[in-house]
């Protein structure tokens, strides 16, 4: 199917697409939840994520920063926030380099859509762009092992203003799409791709590998200072794009947090209130997070070095430095899926403090000092 | 270079030895013996690289 530009979305009620929610399989489309970097400014790892949900993909360090409404610019109508890049050099790509942005989509979130068979059903990505730079740009879709692969293109025709782009993909009929907990479905927005990963077939599916775009589209990365900013974001099951299926703000957290969880401390010198614990024994005390949503799979859990595993009224406990998961006697996966049990090692405290309470305490600056629980795709 | 080290379990309640529950990432993430967590499934793919943990130590 083409590529479809179009001044604005046609309505709800022309879209064909139900009103009941979840029109849209992107999370955080429109740029506003940023639990990991509170819109500062991120030179990316590959693999790491800029504001919830979007992958930062490099092959080479340092040629690209990513934040939420970098540069400050005005969103476009009807949006508050924007994911942006910035390009830190006029780097000159080679074959076997890749960067692009992408969000990964969980095979539950796409599973109505019947692809790998006959009957394969339509999608429409659409979204806002702007850029310093004008030309044709490109981005593609895979499925989870990345055999299969769709390329596609737009265009972007004035500089530095937002506008509004549609791409009309016909269901894949082959291949094999997982509709479980694992990888649904890549959507990748190319920002400088060699030739390995960027030879995607413009506007139909071929087995193959990884790509991020067909070839020959702007490599935002090659120009320095260049922008490219977007939002908006929506994929959705119809032959023609609808208008941004806007969702409440608690509901897009929620919908956030089944892939990762991260709390602040709110001050200096304030404990955790979410993670309770007690002393299981004179050099152990386990703790408990109850967990805001079910996560989609059993996650993994990261912890500020800065906490003190205080004793809170009971003992201090300063010098606990480690920590670690265990699998709570008798627990099922979905117990666990939905709060994290673990433990930390401790000096020898009183025999008399074992079975008391603890929380984690904070007791230096506050903004460096978090948990974080990932079960990301 | 990636990291990981192998980190015991709680004390069981019957007394037995602990045994590795989890593994340590970069110093940073605690990562279950889960096979749909994709840190898991990478430390998997290290591991089938011929690589090897460091082992537990008692005190983690």
């Amino acid at each position: 199917m083409g590529i479809q530009t179009v001044s604005q979305a046609l309505s709800n009620e022309n879209g064909g697409s139900s009103p009941f929610g979840f029109k849209n399989r992107i999370i955080n489309g429109a740029m506003v939840i940023d639990q990991r970097n509170a819109a500062a400014s991120l030179n990316p790892a590959d693999q790491a994520y800029s504001i919830d949900r979007w992958k930062c993909r490099r092959s080479q360090a340092s040629k690209y920063t990513i934040q939420q409404n970098a540069g400050s610019v005005t969103p476009p109508s009807g949006f508050t926030n924007y994911l942006g890049v910035t390009s830190s050099s006029s780097y000159s790509l080679l074959s076997t380099d890749y960067f692009a942005v992408q969000q990964i989509i969980e095979g539950y979130n796409t599973s109505d859509l019947g692809w790998g068979a006959v009957g394969a059903q339509t999608v429409t990505l659409s979204f806002w762009v702007r850029s310093s730079l004008t030309g044709t740009f490109g981005g593609a879709l895979n499925n989870g092992a990345e055999v299969r692969a769709y390329g596609f293109t737009y265009t972007i025709n004035n500089a530095n203003t937002w506008e509004y782009k549609t791409v009309i993909i016909s269901g894949d009929t082959s291949g094999t799409w997982l509709t479980t907990n694992g990888i649904g479905l890549y959507v990748n927005f190319n920002l400088g791709t060699g030739s390995q990963y960027g030879s995607a077939t413009n506007g139909s599916w071929t087995a193959g590998s990884t790509q991020f775009t067909p070839s020959g589209t702007v490599s935002v990365v090659s120009t320095n200072a260049a922008t490219w900013y977007v939002t908006g974001v929506q994929l959705e099951k119809a032959p023609q794009a609808t208008a941004f299926d806007y969702r409440d703000y608690g509901r897009e957290l929620a919908l956030c947090q089944r892939y990762y969880v991260q709390s602040n401390s709110a001050a200096s010198g304030t404990q955790f209130m979410e993670i309770t614990g007690r002393f299981t024994a004179t050099t152990q005390a386990t703790y408990t997070i109850s967990l805001p949503v079910t996560m989609r799979a059993q996650p993994a859990l990261s912890i500020s070095p800065a906490y003190n595993f205080s004793g809170g009224w009971y003992a201090n406990l300063a010098g606990i430095t480690n920590y670690a998961w265990t699998s709570a006697p008798a627990a099922g996966t979905a117990y666990l899926n939905n709060s994290v049990w673990f433990y930390v090692s401790c000096s020898t405290i009183t025999s008399s403090y074992v079975g008391l309470w603890t929380d984690p305490y904070c007791p230096t600056t506050a903004s460096a000092n978090y948990f974080a629980i990932t079960a990301e795709l | 270079m990636t990291k990981y080290k192998l980190q015991l379990g709680a004390y069981p309640m019957d007394g037995s030895p602990r045994t590795p529950c989890a593994v340590l990432k970069d110093d940073t993430w605690s990562i279950p013996f889960a096979p749909d967590n994709t840190l898991y499934q990478e430390y998997l793919k290290w591991l089938a690289e011929g690589n090897t943990p460091e082992p537990a130590e008692e005190t983690n």
